[in-house]
């Protein structure tokens, strides 16, 4: 197999990307992006790109047993073993993480600042309950994401008897001219409008009406005016235990 | 969602199904445009999902691309009667797609998919026929010249073009980093 010149490569990167080459070429690009950064970095942006093509696609219609052929034949196999856990790895204790491990928990910063704020027994779990005032009243705490809210904070305390609850947040991002805050109330992975602010001092009093616990998650978005869907990532989103 | 496929429960598949199986099926059934062969095809990369769970490294990509990428080789491969070779480019290399929280996913997906369309849409015709002909048929740069007689470079511009300039409108719209 003769090496590849960067000229020869650069030619072929679209390709490579689209997996449409012979399988000598795909080897010999593959060789030359060993050793090139700057061809394997433009071949990753290309082959990422490629990846969004599925979602050009409209939904399917299959049968509608497939789904219970595909969950008969998963509990027919095997799932390989997980590789064993690194030593001195720590286990996040399941209910302080829940649900929200593929965001909040990849932030080191979040994490963090969960722990220590529960250290200072100040609350800040993530969507973590608080405590009971009798059996009528439960209090969740919220942190801000590290990135687009490092410092915010919400309360969301829930009046079970009669169904309603109050949100305190403070030191959430300034909006600019036209922006509100919007909340909402998450069932089922369907964020619910549970209405908006457009407090200028980053800090909101809401009341929120609703049986929470139908809810699983509580989110606080900035959008451009009040949506009925998102159009944007939550700047701070939390569990809703059951209380 | 990994993270309980990783721990081997049974229900996580039964979600990423709820999640991701119809637009599995679409994609099986653009390439092989016969429903039984999609549905075989969608079984077989869901359970691989689930055998090969373990070894998924979220950090390299997420398990909807994962998925998705499993279900279109596997269909290429039963529409040209033969197994391809894939790339094995590194993904870390390139900057990690932001990540939305589960509950975001359906919503997140849907606001995707229409400006993925929407960007696959604008491009112009010879470049996006080039590139569906590449992903949805399976067929390698020579083979697209020789269907759309046109020159071999042509055909490559198309791929690296056409690709860039969805790179181009999805960054613009927040939808890659």
């Amino acid at each position: 197999m003769t090496a590849m010149s960067c000229a020869e490569a650069e030619d072929l990167l679209g390709a490579y990307a689209l997996e449409a080459l012979p399988e000598d070429e795909m080897h010999r690009v593959e060789e030359h992006l060993r050793t090139c950064a700057e061809h394997r970095a433009i071949a990753g942006e290309l082959r990422r790109t490629t990846l969004m093509l599925p979602l050009t696609v409209e939904d399917g219609d299959p049968s509608p047993d497939l789904r219970t052929r595909i969950v008969e034949a998963v509990k027919a196999t095997p799932a390989q073993p997980a590789a064993p856990r690194a030593r001195g790895t720590t286990v996040a204790p399941r209910r302080q993480i829940s649900r929200l491990s593929t965001w909040a928990a990849r932030s080191s910063r979040f994490a963090v600042a969960a722990v220590v704020a529960l250290a200072l027994g100040i609350g800040g779990l993530i969507g973590y309950q608080l405590g009971h005032a009798g059996q009528t009243q439960v209090t969740y705490a919220f942190l801000g994401d590290a990135t687009a809210a490092p410092g915010a904070e919400a309360r969301l305390v829930y009046f079970k008897d009669r169904k309603q609850a109050v949100v305190a947040a403070t030191g959430l991002p300034r909006l600019t001219s036209g922006q509100v805050y919007e909340m909402w109330l998450i069932k089922d992975g369907v964020p619910v409008d549970k209405g908006i602010s457009s407090s200028p001092t980053g800090d909101i009093g809401a009341p929120l009406s609703g049986d929470l616990s139908q809810f699983q998650q509580f989110a606080i978005t900035i959008e451009p005016g009040e949506q009925q869907l998102p159009t944007t990532k939550p700047i701070l989103v939390g569990n809703l235990q059951a209380g | 969602m990994a993270a309980r496929l990783k721990r081997g429960e049974t229900t996580a598949i039964e979600s990423l199904y709820d999640r991701y199986g119809r637009l599995a099926y679409g994609l099986a059934f653009r390439i092989l445009n016969e429903r039984g062969a999609a549905e075989d095809v969608v079984q077989d990369a869901f359970v691989s999902v689930w055998r090969n769970a373990a070894g998924f490294d979220a950090s390299r990509g997420s398990l909807r691309n994962w998925l998705f990428s499993i279900v279109r080789n596997r269909a290429i491969d039963r529409l040209r009667g033969s197994t391809r070779i894939r790339s094995e480019i590194d993904l870390a290399d390139a900057e990690p797609r932001a990540q939305v929280p589960d509950a975001w996913e359906a919503v997140a997906l849907d606001l995707e998919r229409k400006q993925i369309q929407e960007g696959f849409g604008e491009l112009p015709d010879p470049q996006r026929r080039t590139l569906e002909l590449a992903y949805f048929g399976g067929y390698t740069h020579v083979e697209i010249a020789s269907r759309m007689h046109v020159p071999l470079g042509t055909v490559k511009s198309r791929m690296r073009i056409g690709l860039e300039k969805m790179r181009t409108f999805l960054t613009a719209r927040g939808v890659m980093a």
